[in-house]
C-alpha cells in the first residue's frame, strides 16, 4: 500500500503507524462522563466501505495525517494532515 | 524416447562446452542449455520421482510452468531443493540431484507406492490420520508414527541444514510503466510506452528476452522473429528511459501498483564477483503495469499421461527450436487445437520424424491437412491417446476412436510406436498476476480459458495473456495497451491461418479400468482423485483444491488448474465459469526465503550503541540487548559468576561511587510558549510550576488511566524542557507526544525533536559521588546549596560542557551528568580519573537493576500495561487540581478495585535466588495448576540486605505485608518461600540521597 | 576542545573495498567539523522563518515541501512542515540562528552531536542508495538541494542531494555505525572507497 504524504509524497506503508479511527473526538477534559469517555477510548468503527483514520508518517516527516481509506478495496481517496483537519472541525 | 541433440539449430552456442553431474555423473552441454535441454541432449529422459507414488518422471514444459523435473543444486554443504531444470541454466561444475528417490532414481524402492494407490488417494491424511483414536491404525497418534515414513517417501526436495552462504539484496525502482514479458506483445508495448517518454522497467523471467519469437515459425518484415526481437531488445535497452531486466520473474502484484520481482543475478554463474548477489529482490513501485506474460498450453488428461516423453507439444517445440534438442526420434503429436500443427512443422523443419498426428477433433482446417501432408505424418482424426506404454520412458501409445461431442471412446485400440508424445490441451492466459491483484477472472468461451478480470489498478493486460492469439492482433493491442497514441509502424507478419481456440475437451475418459491419468503432475493429484472429492462431499472448488492439493504445489498449477475445474465441472453437470475458480496467490514463481530478507542478513536489526560504547567493550563489559541497544550488563573479572560481579559493582555504589552509562535514555526536546501548558496535560502532576534550573518526577498515564511511562523533565529556560523517558520507551513517548500536538491540541505552540542521541549520560552514584564531581567540575559548585537534589548547573568538566542534573534512581546520593555525544568517552574518562581515588568503578545494568530492587523503583517490569498508579504506589503523583490525559479513566471501579494487584517487596526465605517470572502461592509444595494470587517482575541478591530479593504484583498487595507465601516457577522446577514486605526494602526514609 | 569523537571507531577503514576490480562506483566519507542546527516555524511564521534562516547563513530557500539549497559547506533544507536543517562549519551557527529567531517565530535546536552526516558520491550512488531505501532518487524526483526524510529498517534517515552524483545522509548518532556498515554492504558490489 502507498500513501501519499502531502509533504514527503507517495510512500510505502512501511513508513507510517496506524493510529486509530479519525472519526472520534475527544471528549472536554474536564468532563467526567463515563459513558462518553467509555466511548472514545474503545469503541472503533470498522466499516467495510471509506473510513478516516490517523496515520503517524514517522518513517518521514513525523506528521500525523488523516487517511480516507476504503477499509475494503484500499484505495484511499485523500490524504491531509491531521491539523488541519482536526482545524476544520474534523472534516 | 531418444531424445538427441540435433545437428544443427538453437540459440545455444555450440562452440563452448560446459560439464555439470547430474545424480555423480559427468555431463557435456552448451552455453545457453538448460539443465532440461543438455540431459535430453544426452539422452536422459528421466529426470525424477512422483511426489507420492515414485513414479518416474521426465521434462513435461520448457519454462516455469514445469511439474515434474526439479532437481537439487548441490553446492558444498547448501542444497537448493526444487529447481525446475528447464529454468537451471548450467554452468561449468554446477553439481544437481534428482528428488525424491531412494536409493536411486533408476532404482526406486519406493515406486511400491504405486501399488499402495488406493491408499494414497485423495484425502488419505485426513481419513487416516485424523480423529478420535479408535484403533491403532487411526488419529494422531498413528501420524506420529508414520510421520517419518512417510516424510521420506512422499515429498519434493530435502532442505539443506547449513546456513545459507550467498548474499541477497534489495533493490527499490520506480518507473511509470513496469511491462511484464518481452514476448511480441511486451516489446510492442515497451516501445509505445518508451516513445512518449515513460520511464519504462520490462522484466522478462528467462535468460533471453523475446518470448515466443525465439520458436516462431513466423516471419517478420520477412526475417527471423528470434532475429527482429534481439534488434527490439538491444534498440530498447539503449534508450535512457528504459531498463530492461532479464533473468527476472514478477512474482508478486500488490496494493498501490507495487510489484515484487526477483531477478537472478548470478545464480547462471560458476563464481561471482565480490558483492555480487545472487539474487535480487526488486520492489517496483509504478505508475501503469503491463501485463504481456503470454499463456501456458495446458495438458490433456488422459490415462497414462505421465510417462517421460509425454511433454506439452510447444515444449517439443521450444526444445528443438531454441536448444537444438529433439525430445524424441519419432515423435506423434495429440491435441484438441491447431497450435499443435505449428509445433509439428517446426520440429520437422528440424530435422525430427513425425508419424501421427491425433486430433479429438473429427474435422479440422485445410491448413491443418496440408502440415500434416507436408510433413508425412498421419493425420488421426476423431481420435484420441487412451493409454501409453512405457518402462521408464515411451516407446507406444494406444490410440482409439473418440466422439468429441459424446465423450465417447470406440473402436478397437490402435498402438503406435513413438518415443515422445506432444500434447496440446489448448492456451490458458497467464493471468496470475491480475488474479492477484483482485477481482475474479471471467471464462471466455472461445479459447475454453479464464481470462484476466477487469482492472482494480492502473494495470492493462496485452498479448496472448489477453487473449489474442494471433501475432497480428497481438502486435497492435500490445502498441495500443503501451500508449493510446501509439503510431508506431508495426511488422508485417507472415503467419499461418492456425486457430488456437480448442475444443473444449480436457479429458480422456475410457469406460472400465484404465491407467492413472494426471491432472496435478507435481501433487500426483488424478482425475479419479477428482471423481472422490465429489463423491465425498467436495465440490466447490475451494475445497476440492484443499482436499485433493490439486494446484497447491510449486508451481501453482500452471499447468494443472483449468484441467481440474473442468473435469469437476463435468462431474457437477455446470458450466466450468459455474464451478468457478481459485484464486491465483504470490508468488507466481517459487522465491528463496534469502532474497526476501535481502541485504537483513545474520543480523536483523541494526545495533544502537551510546557514545561510550567501545570503551566499555575496552574494558571488559559484556553486554546484552536492550531493545536495539547493545549496554553494560556487567564488568566482570575473571573467575567471577555474574551474580558476584554485579553484587561487587552494587556494593561499591552504596559504599563508595559508581558511575553507568545512562545515554539510552530517551530525551525529548520540548520547546514553545505552550511547553509547560503541554507537559501540565501529558503528565499527571504539575510541571508549569517547576522552576528553571530543576527537574521533576513525571508520570504518564494512557487514555484509558494505565500507567505509560516515567522520567524525569527538566526546565532549562521559560521555554524550554528536557524530558527523559525510559530506554524502552523512547519511540512510543515520542509518538504519544505527538499524536497529542497533532490530533488533539494543534493549537498548542509545541515543537518536539529527539534529542536521545544528542546527549552522552553518566550517572554517578554513592556517597562520595559528590567529592568526585568537587575535584573534576568547573565553572558552578556542586555543593547541596548550589546543586541541591533535583536541581541542575551547567559547568566544564576537562574543557568539555556538562548539565549536571542531581537524580537518584539508586536511592543513593547520585548526579547525571549530560554532555555532547561527540564528548561522550571524555567525559567519562574524566569521570573515572576524577573518581580514581574514591575507587570509582563502572557497574552495568545488573546493579543498577539490583539498586533499583533494593529501593522499590519501578520500571517496564511493573509498567506492563497494566497496573494503575495505585496499583504501583503512585498516587501521590495524581495531581487533584487539573485533568490530564488518563484523568476522566482513573476512578473507575475496576481500576480502584481492592483485589488488584499491587507492588510488594520479597524476601526468600530460604536463602535461595527467586527465579523473575515466578508465581506466588499458598502452597507449601508445588502443585499444578495451583491458586495463583500474583507474580515476581524483577528479583535479584540484594548486597545491601544480604538476601534475595525481589519485586512483586500481588492480589491485596499492601494488606499481605508481612505474610508468608511462596515463590513458584514450575517450568524451572523451583519453589521457596518468601516473606511479603514492602517494596521499599531499603533506605525507606530517603536519608542517603538527600544527604 | 576536543575535536568529536567520530561514531565509527574501528569500522571506519580507508582505502578501496568490494568489488574493487569493477572500479570505484562510489566514495564514502564522513563529514565532520559540521555544525548542524534545526530550524522548526510555527504554521503562521514559515516564510519569516526563511529569510531569519537567510539572514543568519546566507542561504535562502523555496517554501515548498523538501525544498533546499547547496552553497559550498553550507546548506539548507525542510524535511517536514516548517522544519529545516541548517548546516554550516562556523561553530557559531547555534547563536546566529538563536539571535534570527525568537521563540514567536519559532524554535532552535542544536544537533551537531546526535546526527551523523555521511557523503555519498560517484556514478553508482542512485543505484547504492536504492538498495537501502524506498524513495525515487533519479534526478527529476529527487532535485539538486532536494531534501527527504525516510527510513532504512529500523534507522530514520535525512537526505539531501548536493549535486547528480552526491548525497548528504544524515542519521541519529548511535544507528551510525550499523548505519555506516550497511551502506558498505551495500557499495560493496560496485566497489567503493572510503575517504
Amino acid at each position: 500500500m502507498i500513501i501519499k504524504c502531502p509533504y514527503c509524497g507517495p510512500r510505502d506503508v512501511i513508513e507510517f503507524t496506524y493510529q486509530g479511527d479519525a472519526t472520534r473526538t475527544r471528549p472536554n477534559p474536564a468532563s467526567t462522563d463515563q459513558d462518553t469517555w467509555n466511548a472514545y477510548v474503545y469503541d472503533r468503527s470498522n466499516p467495510a466501505k471509506s473510513h478516516r483514520e490517523f496515520w503517524l508518517h514517522g518513517g518521514g516527516c513525523r506528521q500525523h495525517l488523516v487517511v480516507t481509506r476504503d477499509i475494503s478495496t484500499h484505495i484511499i481517496s485523500s490524504v491531509v494532515y491531521a491539523r488541519d483537519y482536526i482545524h476544520a472541525g474534523g472534516k | 524416447m531418444t531424445s538427441w541433440r540435433l545437428p544443427n539449430g538453437g540459440r545455444i552456442e555450440r562452440a563452448k562446452s560446459v560439464g555439470f553431474t547430474f545424480d555423480g555423473k559427468v555431463y557435456r552441454g552448451h552455453q545457453g542449455d538448460t539443465l532440461a535441454s543438455a540431459l535430453l541432449a544426452s539422452g536422459i529422459t528421466l529426470f525424477g520421482r512422483s511426489f507420492k507414488y515414485h513414479r518416474p518422471r521426465g521434462v513435461l514444459a520448457a519454462g516455469s510452468d514445469e511439474p515434474n523435473a526439479l532437481v537439487t543444486i548441490i553446492s558444498g554443504d547448501v542444497r537448493e531443493p526444487n529447481v525446475r531444470a528447464t529454468e537451471l541454466e548450467i554452468y561449468d561444475g554446477l553439481i544437481v540431484q534428482s528428488q525424491n528417490r531412494f536409493p536411486s532414481l533408476e532404482h526406486d524402492l519406493m515406486a511400491v507406492n504405486q501399488l499402495a494407490g488406493p491408499l494414497l488417494s485423495a484425502g488419505f491424511y485426513y481419513k487416516t490420520f485424523m480423529g478420535p483414536a479408535i484403533g491403532p491404525l487411526k488419529s494422531t497418534r498413528f501420524w506420529m508414527f508414520c510421520e517419518k515414513f512417510i516424510r521420506r517417501a512422499a515429498g519434493l526436495g530435502k532442505a539443506g541444514t547449513v546456513a545459507d552462504p550467498d548474499r541477497y539484496e534489495r533493490m527499490n525502482a520506480f518507473c511509470d510503466v513496469l511491462v511484464v514479458g518481452s514476448g511480441p506483445a511486451g516489446l510492442i508495448a515497451a516501445e509505445a510506452a518508451a516513445a512518449t517518454g515513460a520511464r519504462v522497467i520490462v522484466a522478462e523471467e528467462r535468460p533471453v528476452a523475446g518470448g515466443s519469437l525465439l520458436a516462431s515459425g513466423e516471419t517478420f518484415d520477412g526475417r527471423n522473429p528470434a532475429v527482429w526481437a534481439r534488434e527490439k531488445v538491444d534498440a530498447l535497452a539503449s534508450l535512457p528511459n528504459v531498463r530492461f531486466l532479464t533473468r527476472t520473474s514478477v512474482w508478486g502484484y500488490y496494493d498501490g501498483n507495487i510489484l515484487t520481482a526477483v531477478e537472478h543475478v548470478s545464480d547462471h554463474k560458476p563464481n561471482r564477483t565480490r558483492g555480487q548477489p545472487r539474487q535480487r529482490h526488486w520492489v517496483i513501485r509504478t505508475g501503469k503495469t503491463i501485463l504481456a506474460t503470454g499463456a501456458f498450453e495446458r495438458p490433456i488428461v488422459f490415462p497414462g499421461n505421465d510417462c517421460p516423453g509425454v511433454m506439452l507439444a510447444d515444449a517439443v517445440r521450444r526444445f528443438a527450436v531454441e536448444y537444438g534438442v529433439g525430445a524424441g526420434k519419432n515423435v506423434t503429436f495429440f491435441t484438441n487445437n491447431d497450435s499443435a500443427y505449428d509445433a509439428a512443422r517446426a520440429l520437422s523443419m528440424a530435422g525430427v520424424n513425425i508419424s501421427a498426428i491425433i486430433d479429438v477433433r473429427s474435422d479440422v482446417s485445410g491448413t491443418c491437412n496440408d502440415i500434416a501432408n507436408v510433413i508425412g505424418a498421419e493425420l488421426l482424426l476423431g481420435s484420441a491417446v487412451t493409454g501409453t506404454h512405457a518402462g521408464k520412458t515411451l516407446s507406444s501409445i494406444t490410440v482409439q476412436h473418440f466422439n468429441a461431442e459424446t465423450g465417447r471412446i470406440s473402436g478397437a485400440p490402435r498402438e503406435i510406436k513413438t518415443d515422445c508424445l506432444g500434447v496440446s490441451g489448448g492456451w490458458s492466459p497467464a493471468i496470475h498476476l491480475a488474479s492477484q491483484a483482485g477481482g475474479k477472472p471471467e471464462w471466455d468461451e472461445d479459447l475454453q480459458a479464464f481470462l484476466a478480470p477487469e482492472a482494480n489498478q492502473n494495470w492493462v493486460v496485452t498479448g496472448s495473456a489477453a487473449g489474442y492469439m494471433d501475432t497480428v492482433s497481438v502486435l497492435s493491442d500490445a502498441a495500443t495497451k503501451g500508449s493510446a497514441n501509439s503510431r508506431l509502424i508495426l511488422p508485417t507478419i507472415e503467419a499461418s491461418m492456425l486457430d488456437s481456440s480448442p475444443a473444449p475437451i480436457f479429458e480422456i475418459e475410457p469406460a472400465g479400468k484404465s491407467q492413472k491419468a494426471f491432472v496435478d503432475f507435481q501433487h500426483d493429484v488424478t482425475a479419479s482423485d477428482i471423481r472422490l472429492a465429489y463423491r465425498e462431499g467436495f465440490h466447490s472448488v475451494e475445497h476440492l483444491k484443499r482436499y485433493t492439493t490439486l494446484g497447491m504445489a510449486t508451481d501453482q498449477g500452471k499447468t494443472s488448474n483449468v484441467p481440474g475445474l473442468a473435469i469437476m465441472a463435468d462431474i457437477r453437470g455446470i458450466s466450468i465459469p459455474e464451478a468457478g475458480t481459485t484464486r491465483f496467490r504470490a508468488p507466481f514463481t517459487p522465491v528463496s526465503m534469502g532474497v526476501i530478507a535481502g541485504e537483513r542478513y545474520g543480523d536483523l536489526r541494526p545495533h544502537r550503541l551510546t557514545p561510550m560504547h567501545d570503551w566499555h567493550i575496552a574494558n571488559g563489559a559484556k553486554t546484552y540487548e536492550a531493545g536495539l541497544w547493545h549496554r553494560p550488563m556487567i564488568y566482570g573479572s575473571p573467575g567471577e559468576t555474574i551474580e558476584q560481579a554485579y553484587t561487587r559493582e552494587a556494593r561499591a555504589v552504596r559504599e563508595s561511587v559508581g558511575i553507568v552509562d545512562v545515554s539510552t535514555l530517551g530525551k525529548i526536546d520540548i520547546q514553545g510558549p505552550d511547553a509547560a501548558e503541554f507537559l501540565d496535560r501529558v503528565y499527571t502532576n504539575m510541571f508549569s510550576t517547576l522552576p528553571v534550573g530543576k527537574a521533576r518526577y513525571g508520570l504518564m498515564l494512557r487514555e484509558d488511566g494505565i500507567v505509560f511511562d516515567d522520567g524525569t523533565t527538566w526546565r532549562l529556560t521559560e521555554t524550554q524542557f528536557l524530558m527523559t523517558t525510559t530506554t524502552a520507551n523512547a519511540g512510543p513517548v515520542m509518538q504519544h507526544l505527538e499524536y497529542y500536538l497533532d490530533c488533539v491540541w494543534p493549537d498548542l505552540r509545541v515543537h518536539l525533536t529527539s534529542v536521545t542521541d544528542v546527549w552522552a549520560g553518566a550517572a554517578i552514584s554513592g556517597p562520595k559521588s559528590r567529592a568526585v564531581l568537587e575535584t573534576c567540575v568547573t565553572g558552578t559548585k556542586v555543593d547541596n546549596t548550589t546543586l541541591p537534589f533535583m536541581g541542575i548547573v551547567h559547568g566544564r568538566i576537562d574543557d568539555i560542557p556538562v548539565m549536571v542534573c542531581r537524580l537518584s534512581f539508586s536511592g543513593e546520593i547520585a548526579y547525571e551528568v549530560y554532555t555532547g555525544a561527540g564528548y561522550g568517552t571524555q567525559l567519562w574518562e574524566a569521570l573515572i580519573a576524577a573518581g580514581k581515588q574514591f575507587n570509582i568503578i563502572p557497574y552495568g545494568l545488573e546493579a543498577l537493576g539490583t539498586l533499583r530492587i533494593e529501593k522499590g523503583h519501578v520500571t517496564g517490569a511493573e509498567i506492563d500495561g497494566r497496573t494503575t498508579a495505585h496499583d504501583l504506589h503512585l498516587d501521590w503523583m495524581l495531581s487533584k487540581k487539573k485533568a490530564y490525559v488518563g484523568s476522566a479513566m482513573i476512578n473507575r471501579a475496576g481500576l480502584k478495585d481492592e483485589h488488584r494487584l499491587s507492588l510488594v517487596g520479597l524476601i526468600s526465605l530460604d536463602n535461595q535466588s527467586i527465579n523473575g517470572g515466578s508465581h506466588i502461592v499458598s502452597d507449601k509444595t508445588p502443585r499444578e495448576p495451583a491458586d495463583s494470587f500474583g507474580h515476581v517482575t524483577a528479583a535479584c541478591y540484594s548486597p545491601a540486605l544480604g538476601k534475595y530479593i525481589g519485586l512483586a504484583l500481588v492480589k491485596h498487595g499492601t494488606s499481605m505485608i508481612g505474610k508468608r507465601a511462596f515463590a513458584t516457577d514450575l517450568l524451572r522446577d523451583k519453589h521457596g518461600a518468601v516473606e511479603i514486605v514492602s517494596h521499599h526494602m531499603f533506605d525507606k526514609d530517603g536519608s542517603r540521597m538527600h544527604g | 576542545m576536543a575535536d568529536l569523537q567520530s561514531p565509527l571507531g574501528v569500522t571506519f577503514i580507508p582505502g578501496n573495498h568490494g568489488n574493487a576490480a569493477g572500479g570505484t562506483g562510489v566514495t564514502l566519507q564522513e563529514r565532520k567539523g559540521i555544525s548542524l542546527v534545526q530550524v522548526t516555524a510555527w504554521n503562521n511564521t514559515i516564510s519569516t522563518v526563511l529569510t531569519a534562516i537567510g539572514s543568519a547563513t546566507g542561504v535562502i530557500i523555496q517554501n515548498t515541501p523538501g525544498s533546499g539549497r547547496v552553497a559550498g559547506e553550507k546548506s539548507v533544507f525542510g524535511f517536514a512542515p516548517g522544519r529545516f536543517m541548517v548546516v554550516g562549519a562556523t561553530p557559531d551557527l547555534e547563536q546566529r540562528l538563536r539571535a534570527a529567531i525568537s521563540t514567536d517565530l519559532g524554535t532552535v535546536i542544536a544537533l551537531t552531536h546526535g546526527r551523523t552526516i555521511f557523503r555519498i558520491s560517484g556514478e553508482q550512488v542512485e543505484w547504492v542508495l536504492a538498495k537501502l531505501f524506498a524513495i525515487d532518487f533519479s534526478e527529476h524526483a529527487f532535485p539538486v538541494g532536494a531534501g527527504r526524510a525516510t527510513l532504512h529498517h529500523d534507522i530514520h534517515a535525512l537526505i539531501q542531494r548536493i549535486d547528480s552524483q552526491t548525497f548528504d545522509i544524515y542519521v541519529f548518532r548511535t544507528f551510525a555505525r550499523s548505519f555506516w556498515l550497511t551502506l558498505g554492504h551495500a557499495a560493496e558490489e560496485v566497489g567503493y572507497l572510503v575517504e
